[in-house]
């Protein structure tokens, strides 16, 4: 098989990145490219730098953006980019170099929710379907052409950390199905329809402005509570609430049966519609 | 408590009961998302707060560890 990249260099983190690390390492027999993984962003359970050590494959980190910006600019052969859960911003002298072509997955269908934490803004409006997007790099953010789309369900108790997993297994499903095609630069990419004034997600923005509201129905609360929910990963801080007058924190929460209720320090119990219960763990702050 | 952490790792990670090793994150016996899980179970079920500080690989590395952690934590 024949390409003209002599070089792939993957960034990202996590499952993603992880395993299209894995298949580009398994295909360089059918191509004869080289490869490289970089980690922006380090997370305490990543197995990326694992991956790498096992299979020989060239390992950096660049936390810092500059580094890593003029790490790539040094690029001389043509080189394919994957960034696969990446929240670099890719500058755009890079972009529009010939020798250069970056692909990005990001976790939503694009062009709707660009930008970032994409999850937690399908769950807190309510969609019922998001799905995954494959797309070139262009100098603007999430705008560049579709290569490949793939899209599921939003289950009503879907927490996002679980939304973000199913993610990961379809941006590995449709990596899979484009790589040949990006290789080989007969990719039949779409151009995207981005309306005027698209509102972009930035990581400064947190669903309801973190703020739970009990006078909101138990549904949208409980929406607010899955949309942030990425376990102990710290992506958003703990959403807050007001108790009899002052400030509390949120711990956790769980729908739980009528019947599965314990009075407790520091607990709510909000009825569901259904009859079944919101349960929220609190502390005053 | 031991035999419910036991009964948490079936339910999420029935591979966690026979693993033997000290590494099941980097074994690839238990993923991130997992953890995620058991975190929030055990939270519920033992009422403590496991810090993000203590959800690193190592305090996961096998069913002992999840354990130990659990213990520690129950008795602060």
């Amino acid at each position: 098989m024949k390409t003209n990249f002599t070089q792939i260099v993957v960034i990202g983190y996590g499952k993603a990145a992880g395993e299209v690390l894995k298949y580009i390492h398994d295909r360089r027999a059918d191509y004869g490219y080289g490869l490289e993984f970089i980690e922006h962003e380090p997370h305490a359970l990543s197995v990326t730098g694992q991956i790498c050590m096992e299979r020989g494959i060239p390992f950096a980190s660049m936390p810092d953006k500059r580094e890593l910006g003029d790490y790539l600019g040094e690029i001389r052969e043509k080189t394919l980019i994957v960034s696969a859960s990446n929240n670099f911003l890719f500058p755009a002298a890079l972009v529009e170099r010939e020798n250069i072509t970056i692909i990005n997955f990001h976790n939503a269908l694009l062009p709707h929710y660009p930008g970032r934490n994409a999850p937690s803004w399908v769950i807190y409006q309510g969609e019922e379907q998001t799905g995954i997007t494959w797309h070139y790099v262009t100098a603007g953010v999430d705008e560049g052409s579709i290569i490949v789309q793939k899209s599921c369900e939003i289950g009503p108790d879907t927490k996002a950390y679980e939304l973000t997993e199913r993610l990961m297994d379809l941006a590995c499903e449709g990596f899979y199905e484009c790589f040949d095609a990006v290789l080989r630069e007969n990719a039949q990419a779409k151009p995207q329809e981005v309306a005027p004034g698209r509102r972009m997600y930035r990581s400064t923005e947190i669903p309801g402005d973190g703020f739970l509201d009990l006078q909101e129905k138990p549904e949208k609360l409980y929406r607010l509570l899955r949309s942030v929910d990425y376990g102990k990963s710290g992506i958003f801080p703990p959403l807050q609430t007001e108790v009899s007058g002052a400030r509390a924190e949120i711990l956790r929460y769980r729908k739980i049966a009528p019947e599965k209720r314990q009075e407790g320090a520091d607990m709510l119990y909000l009825p569901f519609a259904d009859g079944q219960l919101l349960k929220i763990k609190y502390r005053m702050l | 408590m031991e035999e419910k952490v036991l009964e948490i790792l079936e339910e999420y990670c029935e591979e966690a009961l026979d693993y033997d090793g000290d590494n099941m994150m980097e074994e690839g016996v238990i993923d991130s998302f997992t953890v995620i899980n058991i975190v929030s179970e055990l939270e519920d079920v033992f009422d403590i707060e496991i810090d993000a500080k203590y959800v690193v690989a190592e305090n996961f590395r096998n069913k002992e560890a999840i354990i130990e952690l659990v213990r520690q934590l129950i008795d602060e």
